[in-house]
């Protein structure tokens, strides 16, 4: 224990408890310093500042009681990791990953027993640990999280699917983090789903680094059902290195606010990031998604599709950022972003920003905020649909051309059935 | 048997009066045919009955056995007994031509005993057989870039699964060549029979040929101008509408004559 974490008393107690090496201890009291400094991350048209967004419970321990966890449903899967709060309650089909030298393991395990390697990458290449408020407050009350490391050359044939689990039984606030690092030449498949037990109102502070190594290729998918009373910080970011590829699957699908920042560097030449994100927002939820693209490297790819849906009195916000900067010559950076809405008193926006600092590259945009096709409701209902199942398949036409870009069809299924049940429950409060 | 009447009806669109008081009675096992010049109002009539949103009845009724159906919802009077083979489908990207069809037909069943796939996909094969239609048409999306053809003959598959007490075909015929007219006209014969009604609206007598209608009638003008049995078609197809509105003495203007 280093002198100065006897000035952090909620530190102390904390990290003696589970046992956190002391750079990393450190760090939590760097990040403390620096908070005062930092402002809020600012994002075009998304107005956040004033939600309890910020984390200011004391770092403590959460014991979950995993019984919780039996009102839940988990799909199958080779590889499986399953979290419940701050612990990891199980853990399928990774010893025949560790056997080709891949790391899957909770974060308390990573820091005691891969340290040199999370504190290379840490955020250090993705995210930054003094960029702004929330990354600062991110790093000084990280609780859990989840470390994985995939060797050069290693291809993964099964995707690894992980279920992160809130505990909001308790008021304890949720602040997780993932590191995703695909080595040179590597291939991963990785299928994230967030969800929330327990309705207590918390603050969920999550972010995501994916670290792909030149020639490697990371298909990243998510299904995110946070529920109504966590207002959440989601930060997704991938660092791609020469020719690597990620592609991002994302469904937004939670009931509480939330802000979700995604976003690509493009560093090496030749770099390609995909973004498809599906968005629904329903009763009176605010989402405000800001996806990025920023091509550094040469002939580097920036693709952002995103498609959501709004009903009742709910808000959604799909700002999409391609940014070329100097010297990405032959860059292509193409965003389409549209939203369908189902309710006059719903909000919907649709932000297309293209800053480009070079030529000979090529970029494009569209976007559009528009109401349900009226004639298509009415055919579907004059074979005697009801309204509201007409509604559902029109959204899901609507969804349909991201939907049919996700690489996986495994994930396109499982995000199929999350957004009918995310339009049935919505439905209810039309 | 079951009777769909429609008395005094009259309807607007964006502030356009067009039907001015139509009358009309059917009995399941008929065929009654709408013939008439363009612009008369024929397609009006259909999508008032069925319900699309931009029609406004300004007065009279429509009677499903005797029950004003005019305040009910589209999706409530076409499980009630009604159907409409459009003009102009909709397409909708994203649901599968079957799934939608099984969709339409559980929505006729109690929550708890839906269609079983396997009954489904038997009674569709049979269908799509029926109407020469390939099995490609029944996973590809919902009138998503089917030809014009392709569009009537789903509508009448749509029908046929359906099995809807009143069935109106709004210009079923129109862009379709003598082969796909005889399919749909298979289509709709083998419907016929006491359960089932049709109206059947068209410019021209030819499709009467193959589906043989029990009352014939006249629009002109907003109204019906007159009633009578299958020779009143072919009377229409040889000597045009001009001259039975002469001989009726009406005063109008028939959109595509010479002015």
């Amino acid at each position: 224990m280093t002198v100065e974490a006897e000035s952090y008393p909620e530190i102390k107690d904390y990290t003696k408890a589970v046992d956190e090496p002391e750079w990393f201890t450190a760090l939590r009291i760097k990040a403390l310093k620096a908070i005062p400094q930092l402002k809020l991350p600012s994002f075009e048209k998304i107005k956040y500042q004033r939600w309890p967004i910020q984390l200011k419970r004391p770092l403590k321990q959460q014991f979950s009681k995993p019984e919780l966890l039996a009102e839940l449903s988990f799909e199958r899967a080779q590889h499986l990791i399953v979290q419940l709060g701050q612990q990891l309650v199980s853990a399928e089909g990774i010893s025949e990953l560790e056997e080709k030298g891949v790391i899957v393991c909770d974060w308390q395990t990573a820091l005691r027993r891969h340290s040199d390697l999370v504190k290379k990458y840490f955020m250090k290449r993705a995210v930054k640990l003094d960029e702004d408020l929330l990354t600062a407050q991110h790093v000084a009350y990280l609780t859990s999280g989840l470390f994985i490391y995939v060797p050069k050359n290693t291809v993964l044939t099964e995707p690894l699917t992980t279920y992160f689990v809130q505990d909001a039984t308790e008021k304890f606030d949720y602040v997780h983090h993932v590191t995703i690092i695909a080595q040179e030449g590597s291939e991963l498949s990785y299928l994230e789903n967030l969800t929330t037990i327990g309705q207590e109102k918390t603050t969920a502070n999550i972010i995501v680094e994916v670290i792909a190594e030149d020639n490697s290729h990371v298909k990243f998918a998510s299904v995110d059902r946070l529920g109504s009373n966590t207002t959440t910080y989601l930060n997704r970011r991938g660092h791609l290195g020469k020719n690597a590829k990620i592609d991002w699957s994302m469904g937004m699908m939670n009931d509480g606010n939330i802000v979700g920042d995604f976003d690509s560097d493009l560093t090496g030449d030749g770099a390609h990031s995909e973004v498809k994100i599906v968005a629904i927002s329903t009763g009176k939820q605010v989402q405000g998604i800001d996806t990025r693209v920023t091509n550094i490297g040469r002939h580097t790819i920036g693709h952002i599709l995103q498609h959501g849906v709004i009903l009742s009195r709910s808000t959604l916000t799909f700002n999409g950022i391609g940014h070329i900067l100097k010297g990405a010559k032959g860059a292509d950076a193409q965003q389409e972003s549209r939203v369908l809405m189902l309710s006059t008193k719903a909000k919907g926006d649709a932000n297309p920003i293209l800053l480009i600092d070079d030529n000979y590259v090529t970029a494009g945009h569209a976007a559009s905020v528009g109401r349900v096709n009226q004639e298509q409701l009415y055919y579907l209902m004059s074979r005697g649909l009801p309204k509201k199942i007409a509604e559902r398949l029109v959204i899901r036409g609507f969804l349909g051309p991201v939907l049919a870009e996700i690489p996986s069809q495994l994930i396109r299924k499982q995000l199929m059935v999350t957004i009918e049940r995310k339009l049935v429950d919505g439905q209810k409060d039309e | 048997m079951t009777t769909l009447e429609v008395k005094n009806l009259h309807v607007s669109i964006d502030g356009k009066n067009i039907l001015k008081g139509v009358n009309l009675k059917m009995k399941t096992g008929e065929i009654h045919a709408i013939m008439g010049p363009n612009g008369t109002g024929k397609s009006t009539l259909s999508e008032a009955i069925m319900g699309h949103p931009a029609y406004q009845v300004t007065d009279g009724e429509v009677l499903l056995d005797g029950v004003n159906i005019l305040d009910k919802p589209v999706d409530e009077r076409a499980r009630a007994g009604l159907f409409l083979a459009m003009q102009y489908p909709a397409e909708i990207p994203g649901v599968t031509n079957a799934e939608f069809i099984r969709g339409a037909i559980n929505a006729r069943r109690p929550d708890d005993d839906p269609l079983s796939v396997r009954a489904f996909l038997k009674k569709l094969d049979e269908t799509m057989a029926v109407l020469d239609m390939t099995d490609e048409m029944a996973e590809r999306y919902l009138n998503e870039g089917f030809s014009g053809g392709e569009k009537k003959r789903n509508e009448i598959l749509q029908m046929m699964m359906i099995k809807p007490k009143f069935a109106i075909l709004d210009e079923i015929d129109s862009g379709l060549d003598i082969d796909a007219l005889k399919v749909v006209s298979r289509g709709v014969n083998k419907m016929r029979g006491s359960e089932f009604g049709s109206l059947i609206i068209t410019h021209y007598q030819r499709l009467l040929n193959y589906i043989v209608p029990d009352v014939v009638h006249v629009m002109m003008g907003g109204r019906i101008v007159k009633q009578g049995g299958p020779e009143l078609a072919e009377r229409l197809e040889n000597e045009g509408y001009a001259r039975l509105r002469d001989e009726l003495g009406l005063k109008i203007k028939l959109v595509d004559e010479e002015a």
